[in-house]
C-alpha cells in the first residue's frame, strides 16, 4: 500500500517520479538496462536497439498526435529525412556522430514544420491526409534528388565511431540508442510540465478555447510539429546508424501506420503508452515468432504454416486491445499500479 | 480475473524461458539458415523458396548426407521487411552456427553484407539478383542462383537480336530499386547490339490504370515490350489493353513473372507472352533431367519457379560444401566463395540445361520460355542462351 505520500509543495506536486518506491523501481530498470548488453546475445540487443529506436519516434509522434491532437501519418518519411541527413552529413562531411543526429533532428524539424502548415487550416481525417501527401512528396524526393540521395539505389555508410570507438555492431550501438531513447522520452517527460507542453494539451482539448486563453495556435502547432519530427529524425539518424543503407524503400507508407497503431495501442497522450506501445508493436510478432518455434516439434513445417496464422494473431490482438482497454496499455498499467497502491485493502 | 490473468503471466513466462534455449545440434552439421518472406507482398516467392530449399536438403540428408555430416535447415518469416529480416539473422546466427544463408531482399543482402564480411562464417545467396550484387569485389561471400537482372534483360535482348535485327524496344518498369536495376545498362546493351529504345515507361509497382501508358506505348509502336519490376500485375492489363488496340508488340518480362501458376490464372490474355528463365520448369520433359524427376516424385502437383530458385540455390550451397570438405579446408565463408567460383561445367541434373560455370556472384544463363494459353504451359522458345559467349 502506498502511504505517506502528502505533498507539501507544487515542485514536489508535479515531481515526475513522486515517490520512493517509483524512483528505486526507475533505478532498478536503469542498471537493468545497463547490465543488459553484457547478458544478453546478438539477436535481444538487436531488438532492444530497435525497440529504443521506435520508442523515440513513437514518443515524436505522441507529442504531436496523442498531446496535440494533430493527426499525422509523415512519421516514416520524417524519419527518412533523419535518415538520409546523417547517411549525407556522415559519407560527405564525415562530421562527428552526435552532430549528425543533431543536425538530422534540426533539418528534420524544418520540414516537420513545413508539412504541419495545412494543421492551422484542418484537423482530423482532413490532416491526415495532407501529412500523407506530404510523406509521398518526400519519398519522391528521396527516390529522385540523385545528386543527394543517390536515388532508389540508396546510401550504405560506415560504422558511427565515436572517438575512436566505432559502433557497429548491436552491443556497442545498444550504447549508443538506448541513451539517446532515454533522453528523449524523458525530456519529453519534462515537456508537459511546462508552458509549452500543457499549451499543446490544452490546444487538442479545444483549440478554439486556447487560442482565447492566449495560446497563439500557428506557433504552438507548429512547435508541436517541429518537436515531433525533431524526434522521428533523431531516430531516423540512429536508425540510418543501425542499418547502414538507407533507400527510399526504406521508409514506406505502411511504417507510419505502425507508428500510429503504436500510440493508439500504447496509449494516446502518455509518455508511458508510447513506450509500451513501441515494445508491444516491435515484440509481439517476434514473441509470436517463438510460439511458432514452440510447435515445430509437433507440427512439421511450422514455419511455413503458421506464420500467415501469426499475422492474423497479431492483429487480432490489436483489434482486442482497441475493444477491451480504448485507453492503451498505459491504462492497463496504471490499473496494475492502482491494485499494488491499494493492496491489501481493494483488489 | 486476476487469478487467469497471473496464470496466463505465468505460463507465458515459463514458455519464453523454456524457448530461450536453443535447440540441440550436432556440432558438425551444416546449417542453412534463412530470413524467408513467408507473409507479405512476397509470401507467393518465399513459401515457394522455404519448399525447395527442405526438398534438396531432404535429398541430401536421406543420401547420407555432405561427407558424413548431416544438413540442417532453419528459417524464421520476414514479412518482407528489411528490420525484420535482420532480427532473424541475428537470432538464427546468434541460436545456430550457420554456414550458409538464404536473404529474402536486395534491401537485406545491403544491410547484411558488411556484417557477413566481417565474421567471415558463411556464404550468403538469396531472393535478390540485383546487379549491385553481382560484384565479386564489393560483395565478396554474396552469390545468386541465375542471372542478375541486367543479365536476364541482356538475354532477352540477344534473343531479339538474333530473331529481328534492329527491332525497337520498349522498356516498362516499376518505380522502385528493383524496378529501376537494370534500366541503365540495358539501354546501353541494346544500343550495342543494334536495337533502337524507343520508350521507356515508369509506373507504380501496384499500377492498376494502365491507359496512359498504352498511349504511350501505341504512339512509340515498339516490336517488343519489356516489362521489369513486378511479378503480375500490371501486365495482363497492359496485354488486354494493347489487344484491344491492336499493338503488335511482343510482350517479355523477367523471372519474377515467370511463374506458370500465376500465368494459367490470367487466362486467355496471357497467351504469346514471354520471358527469360534461367531453370527448366517443373513438367518441361525435354532432355535428361534427373533432379526434375525426383522433384516430381516428391511433389506431385506443379511447383513454381521460386521453388526451383531454392533448390538449385541449396543445391549450389551444397556443392559448395562438399568441395571445401574434400579438399579438407574449414568450412567458412570465403573457403566455401572460392570453391563456388571452382565450379566449372557443372551438371545441375538438368534444372538448368547447360552446364554452368560460376566465375563470379551470378550464373548469366537463361532461356526465352513463350506461354501458350491453350496449353496452358510455358514453353521453350529458343535454347539455352548463355552471356558472354
Amino acid at each position: 500500500m502506498r502511504i505517506a505520500t502528502a505533498k507539501e509543495s507544487y515542485a514536489a506536486d508535479e515531481a515526475l517520479f513522486d515517490t520512493p518506491t517509483q524512483r528505486v523501481w526507475l533505478a532498478l530498470f536503469v542498471a537493468v538496462c545497463a547490465l543488459f548488453p553484457f547478458t544478453a546475445n546478438e539477436y535481444w540487443l538487436y531488438m532492444a536497439c530497435l525497440v529504443a529506436i521506435h520508442v523515440i519516434s513513437v514518443t515524436g509522434l505522441n507529442i504531436v498526435t496523442g498531446f496535440t491532437g494533430l493527426v499525422s501519418l509523415g512519421q516514416a518519411a520524417f524519419m527518412g529525412v533523419g535518415a538520409y541527413t546523417v547517411a549525407v552529413a556522415e559519407t560527405r562531411f564525415g562530421t562527428p556522430v552526435l552532430l549528425n543526429l543533431i543536425a538530422a533532428g534540426a533539418i528534420t524539424a524544418a520540414v516537420g514544420a513545413v508539412v504541419g502548415i495545412p494543421s492551422l487550416r484542418v484537423k482530423g481525417l482532413y490532416l491526415a491526409i495532407a501529412t500523407i501527401a506530404s510523406s509521398f512528396i518526400l519519398h519522391f524526393v528521396f527516390a529522385n534528388w540523385n545528386s543527394v540521395t543517390h536515388g532508389v539505389s540508396g546510401i550504405s555508410l560506415p560504422p558511427a565511431s565515436i572517438l575512436g570507438v566505432e559502433f557497429g555492431r548491436p552491443f556497442a550501438l545498444y550504447f549508443l540508442i538506448v541513451p539517446i531513447a532515454f533522453l528523449a522520452v524523458f525530456s519529453a517527460s519534462n515537456l508537459f510540465r511546462t508552458r509549452i507542453g500543457r499549451a499543446f494539451i490544452a490546444i487538442r482539448d479545444r483549440d478554439i478555447s486556447a487560442e482565447v486563453l492566449g495560446i497563439p495556435l500557428l506557433r504552438y502547432k507548429l512547435m508541436s510539429f517541429a518537436l515531433s519530427s525533431f524526434y522521428a529524425g533523431v531516430a531516423g539518424g540512429l536508425w540510418a546508424y543501425f542499418f547502414r543503407v538507407v533507400t527510399p524503400e526504406s521508409f514506406p507508407f505502411v511504417y507510419s501506420i505502425f507508428f500510429l497503431a503504436a500510440v493508439i495501442v500504447g496509449g494516446m497522450g502518455s509518455i508511458l503508452g508510447s513506450i509500451l506501445g513501441a515494445v508491444f508493436m516491435t515484440m509481439v510478432p517476434e514473441v509470436l515468432k517463438l510460439g511458432v518455434g514452440v510447435m515445430s516439434p509437433f507440427l512439421s513445417d511450422a514455419v511455413a504454416l503458421l506464420s500467415p496464422v501469426r499475422t492474423i494473431v497479431f492483429g487480432g490482438l490489436i483489434i482486442g486491445f482497441l475493444i477491451f482497454e480504448p485507453h492503451g496499455l498505459a491504462e492497463i498499467w496504471r490499473r496494475i499500479r492502482r491494485f499494488f497502491h491499494l493492496w491489501p485493502f481493494k483488489t | 480475473m486476476s487469478i487467469t490473468r497471473r496464470t496466463a503471466l505465468a505460463l507465458a513466462l515459463a514458455t519464453a524461458t523454456t524457448l530461450a534455449g536453443a535447440p540441440a545440434r550436432a556440432a558438425d552439421d551444416i546449417v542453412i539458415a534463412g530470413s524467408m518472406p513467408l507473409t507479405g507482398v512476397f509470401a507467393f516467392a518465399g513459401i515457394g523458396v522455404h519448399a525447395g530449399i527442405q526438398d534438396y536438403v531432404k535429398i541430401v540428408n536421406d543420401a547420407g548426407g555432405i561427407a558424413g555430416r548431416k544438413v540442417v535447415y532453419v528459417a524464421e518469416d520476414t514479412a518482407y521487411k528489411v528490420d525484420q529480416s535482420v532480427a532473424v539473422f541475428n537470432k538464427l546466427t546468434s541460436q545456430n552456427k550457420v554456414n550458409l544463408y538464404y536473404g529474402d531482399s536486395t534491401g537485406f543482402a545491403k544491410t547484411i553484407n558488411p556484417e557477413l564480411n566481417r565474421l567471415g562464417t558463411m556464404m550468403m545467396a538469396g531472393a535478390s539478383f540485383a546487379t549491385e550484387l553481382n560484384d565479386p569485389k564489393a560483395y565478396p561471400l554474396q552469390f545468386m542462383a541465375g542471372p542478375d537482372y541486367t543479365e536476364m534483360v541482356g538475354i532477352l535482348l540477344q534473343y531479339i537480336a538474333k530473331t529481328k535485327p534492329g527491332a525497337k524496344i520498349a522498356f516498362v518498369h516499376s518505380d522502385t530499386e528493383f524496378g529501376r536495376d537494370p534500366i541503365g545498362p540495358s539501354e546501353a546493351h541494346a544500343k550495342k547490339l543494334g536495337l533502337d529504345v524507343v520508350v521507356k515507361i515508369v509506373t507504380p509497382p501496384t499500377a492498376v490504370d494502365v491507359s496512359t501508358e498504352i498511349l504511350k506505348l501505341r504512339r512509340a509502336d515498339p516490336d517488343f515490350t519489356i516489362f521489369h519490376g513486378y511479378v503480375l500485375a500490371p501486365l495482363p492489363e497492359f496485354m488486354n489493353q494493347a489487344k484491344q488496340l491492336g499493338l503488335k508488340t511482343k510482350f517479355m518480362g523477367t523471372f519474377w513473372s515467370m511463374d506458370n501458376s500465376l500465368w494459367g490464372k490470367v487466362g486467355e490474355a496471357a497467351d504469346g507472352f514471354m520471358g527469360v528463365m534461367p531453370y527448366r520448369y517443373y513438367y518441361d520433359a525435354e532432355g535428361k533431367s534427373p533432379m526434375l524427376e525426383k522433384i516430381r516424385a516428391m511433389r506431385p502437383e506443379y511447383q513454381s519457379t521460386p521453388y526451383l530458385q531454392g533448390f538449385l540455390t541449396t543445391m549450389l550451397y551444397l556443392e559448395s560444401a562438399k568441395r571445401v570438405l574434400e579438399g579438407g579446408k574449414e568450412l567458412n565463408g570465403p573457403n566455401l566463395k572460392a570453391a563456388l567460383n571452382s565450379i566449372k561445367d557443372f551438371d545441375t541434373g538438368g534444372i538448368i540445361g547447360t552446364p554452368i560455370t560460376i566465375t563470379g556472384n551470378s550464373i548469366p544463363v537463361g532461356r526465352v520460355y513463350r506461354y501458350d494459353a491453350v496449353k496452358k504451359a510455358m514453353l521453350p522458345n529458343s535454347d539455352w542462351i548463355q552471356l558472354g559467349k
